[in-house]
């Protein structure tokens, strides 16, 4: 036991203390900072912030009210100048002193139609602050409750038949979160399998692998090395998500919508479950060709036999979140190779039944164990043809 | 108790039968060669004895019994295939790999330090194994194979890559371990290396063994038909003499059927011949390997 941890904490340093990985590591945040920021940045240099200006013809904004501020980060709060006529408000767009200016005709109030000037429609953010404007001073004089109620709009909640799932207009972000969840674990799966198949392949490429062999059994080097890797994934993606708790919690300041996101127990529950045992099995795959092939570049074409099916459910992403629970999505459930994306991708749409979510998740488990005793035959098998490639039909064969 | 044994293994692969029937043991603080020219099986036996194959059939113990995982702490072993991690560091290959044979952290620094030293590596301790001579990664790899102490040290080719002077370094250091009753099994092709070294050695051609036993008594098994003689006369008219042939300043005589070396002795006295030198020809061991092993694929193309 001792040695197999030797080997864990040898392949976990390995990659972890190396420039190469925290450059990495550190790349992805810092880059999708950098392109919020400058998102942010542009969005705010695009905002016209000149005065726009209107001319009531309807008396409704005898005497305006001004709305209490946006609470939208992006909206730059600005000046709404009235004029007594359309002349001299043509004569203040002329002089650029305003950027546009409304008309509200007499029939306003009958008919809710006014008119825009401009030489350049104004941004969403101006035409939405005017619109404020507005239904302040169509609401002024009301109740607060009633303003605020009527400011609010509309939330519409579609809820399952059998009350387990629910989203609504404003948490539907919350759908997105399995899908960008699946992704962001497969980047880290990919990832550190990437360095166990290189690490694998290594071995016998520099012919160390005959000296470990006489140190440390096969299986607990196979094992040690999986868990390893596994660890490297799982400081990748912690990492990740502590960069992204972070991104949260500044954001939710910036943009209050964010203060919905939520995340739920079962789901992460199921994310570990399922996700932990597919992180073994693809583990155990990677190795298992790198200790078949003799060259890395053999070995990343070959590893493209089981990567791509695991990321094939996010093509059928439109079928399964129509029928979370029709043939293909459970047949997708019930393969090993594309399990992992689809629970997560049904999870977001359905609640997967338990006993349904035990067999899945039981027969990934028993296809990781499966994938790691793969993994240590046929690394020992690899012994015996230096320079040469393993056939299947070798590494399947009896009598080793 | 002999610290190998190897009763009648076999092993193929696929149609090839790679040991076909091998038998041998090894004495406790003995140098033992294990000699075959290419793919006779020589690789495959240790892989069985190392238990990273098993055999199909036969019997293997090693220091007294099966092997376990906790043998293999004792065991010290140097591939044909050589290789250690090429991205790090010299100190930091060492101490892991000495770790994995259960050397605590100080102690593998120590043994570490000592080796780097004698090897001549102090001032290489912080390269990159990639940045070393092939010389220098032979060696590495030798400290690797010792630093552990093992009781048993299983080498092949260990001097290949070296110069003249670091092959007497490993010849001493060799010498040094049989003296400290570790015992040594050594594969190699170079046979005066094995002259030099071994005590007694197995020759496997085509998976099976064709000689086992003390270095001398083969010695002595395959010599007979020739004789050195060192005289101050041409002995060409010798009775009893098939052949003459001039050796390093002697004469080697090979003699005629029927014709023993005391007869030869006797004629030179009574032909009242100044003889300064008088020995059995004793066979090299390149020459016993070549004769083994073409006379069995002379037997085999017959």
């Amino acid at each position: 036991m001792d040695k197999f941890w030797k080997v864990l904490t040898y392949e976990y340093k390995r990659h972890v203390l190396r420039k190469r990985f925290i450059f990495a590591i550190l790349s992805v945040p810092f880059f999708v900072a950098v392109i919020l920021a400058v998102s942010i940045i542009a969005a705010i240099a695009q905002t016209n912030t000149s005065p726009i200006g209107y001319v009531d013809q309807s008396g409704m904004l005898a005497r305006p009210v001004t709305p209490r501020s946006s609470d939208d980060f992006f909206s730059r709060p600005v000046e709404i100048r009235a004029y007594p006529d359309e002349d001299s408000a043509r004569a203040a767009l002329n002089a650029k002193q305003i950027q546009a200016y409304y008309v509200l005709p007499q029939n306003y109030l009958q008919t809710g139609n006014g008119r825009l000037v401009s030489y350049k429609e104004p941004d969403n953010g101006t035409q939405r602050q005017f619109t404020e404007f507005l239904r302040a001073n169509l609401l002024a004089g009301q109740p607060a409750s009633v303003v605020n109620r009527i400011s609010a709009g509309n939330n519409l909640v579609i809820q399952s038949a059998d009350g387990s799932r629910q989203m609504s207009s404003e948490d539907w972000f919350n759908i997105l979160i399995p899908i960008f969840a699946g992704i962001l674990f497969l980047t880290v799966i990919f990832t550190s399998g990437g360095y166990l198949m290189g690490a694998v392949v290594e071995e016998k490429e520099n012919r160390t692998m005959e000296i470990i062999i006489t140190s440390v059994s096969p299986d607990q080097l196979m094992a040690a090395k999986i868990l390893g890797n596994l660890s490297v994934g799982l400081t990748q993606m912690a990492i990740w998500v502590i960069f992204l708790s972070l991104a949260y919690v500044i954001g939710r300041s910036i943009f209050p919508w964010m203060e919905r996101i939520s995340i739920g127990g079962d789901f992460i529950l199921l994310m570990v479950l399922a996700l932990l045992p597919a992180f073994v099995m693809v583990a155990g795959l990677m190795a298992t060709i790198g200790a078949m092939v003799t060259e890395t570049r053999e070995a990343q074409q070959l590893s493209g036999l089981f990567t791509l099916p695991i990321v094939i459910p996010y093509w059928f992403t439109y079928p399964i979140m129509t029928n979370p629970n029709g043939p293909l999505a459970l047949g997708l459930s019930y393969f090993p190779l594309t399990a992992p994306v689809t629970l997560t991708l049904r999870a977001a749409f359905t609640q997967i039944p338990i006993l349904q979510m035990g067999l899945n998740i039981g027969l990934l488990f028993l296809c990781a164990a499966g994938a790691v005793w793969l993994a240590a035959r046929t690394f020992r098998l690899g012994m015996l043809s230096y320079g040469k490639r393993l056939t299947w039909r070798q590494v399947f064969a009896r009598g080793i | 108790m002999a610290t190998v044994e190897i009763e009648n293994i076999t092993k193929s692969f696929g149609t090839q039968r790679a040991v076909d029937g091998v038998s041998f043991e090894v004495e406790k603080g003995e140098i033992f060669g294990l000699l075959g020219p290419n793919g006779a099986g020589k690789t495959t036996t240790i892989r069985i004895l190392l238990d990273i194959f098993k055999p199909d059939s036969g019997r293997v113990a090693i220091l007294g019994g099966p092997m376990t995982e906790a043998k293999k702490d004792y065991i010290g072993y140097l591939p044909e295939e050589r290789g250690l991690y090429q991205d790090i560091t010299l100190d930091r290959c060492l101490t892991y790999l000495a770790s994995l044979k259960g050397l605590a952290p100080a102690e593998a620094h120590r043994r570490i330090n000592a080796y780097l030293e004698q090897f001549d590596l102090a001032s290489s301790r912080n390269k990159k194994l990639k940045e070393l001579s092939k010389g220098m990664q032979q060696k590495a790899q030798l400290i690797v194979t010792l630093v552990h102490e093992p009781d048993l040290v299983i080498i092949d080719e260990p001097f290949s890559a070296l110069d003249p002077v670091n092959t007497q370094m490993v010849k001493d250091l060799l010498r040094e371990q049989r003296s400290r009753g570790v015992t040594i099994v050594m594969c190699t092709h170079q046979m005066h290396q094995v002259e030099e070294l071994c005590d007694r050695l197995v020759l496997i051609n085509q998976g099976k063994t064709v000689l086992y036993g003390r270095l001398e008594d083969i010695q002595r098994q395959y010599s007979g038909k020739d004789i050195l003689v060192k005289a101050d006369r041409d002995l060409q008219t010798l009775a009893g003499i098939a052949r003459v042939q001039p050796h390093n300043g002697s004469q080697r005589l090979t003699l005629a059927a029927g014709t023993s070396p005391q007869d030869i002795l006797r004629s030179l006295v009574n032909l009242n011949v100044a003889v300064e030198q008088f020995e059995i020809a004793v066979p090299t061991l390149d020459e016993i390997f070549i004769q083994v092993v073409q006379g069995k694929q002379g037997s085999d193309n017959g």
